[in-house]
């Protein structure tokens, strides 16, 4: 967790992936634990960065602030999105999603005068402060700052998901209909988990904002969207550790593949199918397995086939 | 006054009338059947009642209050819980950890957001009394997607069990199990249901357990009432045995 012998490269890298992982696992709330597929999470990230960056530029707020205001904003943003996306399941749901993360786009494009069009928010300050607090301005000291947010974020999700609500949602993810039946306003968890989900992802793109010093229409585009979904899975959907380790290895092969070919993308491809085909679990279900094996040979048999068919 | 009433309660699908105008009551303490063969309404009397449909005429008044208009989680919550038809369950969740969720929805603090030790152990002592009610207790660790299929059925009496519901909605609970299970799942009923604790309304096809079960029996053909009382005068009745025993009774 020391990374001062890192050289200035490699720091970049991993606040990205640090970053990335709070964003991945953020989706993960709704793929993992409530099957709500999301075709449109880069909504949240873009949202949350554009906001940060438009707070910092315009107003005199420290970053320390300006963050967790994007965040909110985006959390209260997504219940009116939720609101309309639950009206639907199932695949209409992701293309609901997808739509709003298509409409923001569009609005960002050409919203210039707030959000820069095409050119985007640039020179986007990390500025100290409260009273004087310049602890995370520095490179080194933004990286911790992310490894706190990520860990405080990590912590209340595994506490959020191991809670009653979080039993609801599992039920949800099994069987809405029969939740439903059992006397729970499965409408109103799905409004509430969709909602803290956009907000941790805002969080991550607020985040992104005062890391890279910009924000730009890609933070909103539909393929960062896709990619936060590959990171799930590969990672290991329902464990909110494994898309944090889905979206380092992301980055990871990412940037070795780029060094050796431009079509690293096709690669890449390759061994998402690979995750998909013989490793559903993902990395983390991987790495789990190994550890320990829990029930006999049936159940694990079972617990492998019901994370394939999903 | 009836636990429920069914008031003139009537449903239609375009030409078709699934549920015709039907009046029925639920007493307290009672276990009464509603028989008839496929098509008669049967399902679509549970769906009106728990919410699923919205009837076009006619009241459910459940403890003297209309339930018209209440959603499915709202009127589950008054303290009605059914079972369904086909076996509905959390396949990869442990047989205990189903029972517990149904029971924890009847915790003042069900969405408890982080933390919630008491409201799962407080749901958890039910869910354990409910699991043991039905014989379930040894199989409680299990995935539900693993037990047979008779354990199912029961494990779905289970859940609804501990929501401790002042009406149980049995929808065919021996649905699909072979002669044995039935027998076996009928004997666990009985026991459940001897002491008259529970009001229930059950829609069965097999006979034998309406018999055994059942205190009344309400008979539906075509959507309408065609019978109503005793299981004694149901099976001497002759507009029954023509409807639907076919005289073998």
């Amino acid at each position: 967790m020391t990374p001062l012998v890192l050289p200035t490269y490699s720091l970049t890298l991993l606040t990205e992936a640090l970053i990335l992982g709070l964003f991945a696992m953020s989706l993960d709330l709704m793929v993992g634990y409530t099957r709500l597929i999301s075709f449109g999470h880069a909504a949240a990230y873009g949202f949350g960065a554009y906001a940060c960056g438009w707070l910092l530029l315009h107003t005199s707020l420290p970053m320390l602030f300006a963050i967790p205001i994007a965040a909110l904003l985006a959390g209260v943003i997504a219940i009116g999105v939720a609101w309309v996306c639950t009206q639907a399941s199932g695949v209409s749901f992701s293309m609901l999603t997808l739509a709003f993360a298509q409409l923001l786009y569009a609005v960002a494009y050409k919203w210039t005068s707030v959000t820069g069009g095409s050119d985007g928010l640039a020179g986007i300050p990390r500025r100290p402060g409260p009273f004087a607090f310049h602890l995370f301005v520095s490179r080194i000291g933004f990286y911790y700052l992310v490894l706190l947010v990520l860990l405080a974020a990590l912590l209340f999700c595994l506490a959020l998901v191991r809670s009653p609500f979080g039993a609801v949602l599992r039920g949800i993810r099994e069987n809405e209909p029969k939740t439903l039946a059992l006397g729970y306003n499965t409408r109103g968890y799905k409004v509430a988990i969709v909602a803290l989900s956009y907000a941790l992802g805002g969080l991550a793109g607020a985040l992104y904002a005062p890391f890279a010093g910009f924000a730009n229409t890609e933070l909103l585009f539909w393929l960062l969207s896709g990619q936060a979904l590959i990171m799930v899975i590969i990672g290991g959907a329902g464990t909110l550790i494994g898309p944090i380790l889905g979206a380092a290895f992301f980055l990871t092969v990412e940037h070795q593949l780029s060094n050796y070919t431009e079509a690293w993308a096709l690669f890449f491809g390759l061994i998402f199918i690979g995750f998909v085909m013989f490793a559903p679990e993902g990395i983390w279900g991987l790495m789990r397995a190994r550890f320990r094996r829990r029930g006999g040979p049936a159940e694990l048999e079972y617990r492998r086939g019901v994370a394939r068919a999903r | 006054m009836a636990l429920l009433e069914l008031d003139d309660l009537t449903r239609r699908f375009g030409g078709l009338v699934a549920v015709d105008h039907v009046a029925m009551r639920v007493e307290e303490g009672e276990v009464r059947a509603v028989i008839g063969p496929n098509g008669a309404g049967k399902s679509t009397l549970f769906n009106l009642i728990t919410g699923v449909l919205k009837p076009m005429h006619g009241d459910v008044r459940f403890a003297g209050q209309s339930l018209i208009g209440l959603s499915v989680p709202r009127i589950c919550q008054r303290g009605i819980s059914r079972t369904f038809q086909l076996t509905a369950l959390y396949p990869q969740m442990s047989a205990r950890e189903n029972v517990r969720l149904a029971a924890q929805a009847r915790e003042a603090r069900h969405w408890q957001f982080v933390g919630g030790g008491v409201t799962f152990a407080a749901a958890g002592r039910r869910a354990d009394l409910a699991l043991e009610r039905l014989g379930l207790t040894a199989i409680g660790d299990r995935p539900a997607g693993l037990l047979s299929h008779g354990d199912q059925r029961l494990l779905e009496v289970a859940m609804a069990l501990a929501q401790e519901p002042r009406l149980l909605l049995l929808d065919e609970p021996t649905q699909g199990l072979s002669v044995e299970e039935t027998a076996q799942a009928v004997d666990t009923l009985a026991v459940l249901l001897a002491d008259n604790s529970i009001s229930v309304l059950l829609v069965e096809h097999d006979m034998d357990v309406v018999f055994r079960l059942a205190h009344r029996i309400t008979v539906l053909h075509r959507g309408a009432v065609i019978a109503d009382g005793t299981p004694q005068a149901v099976r001497q009745d002759a507009e029954v045995q023509r409807a639907y025993l076919g005289g073998f009774v």
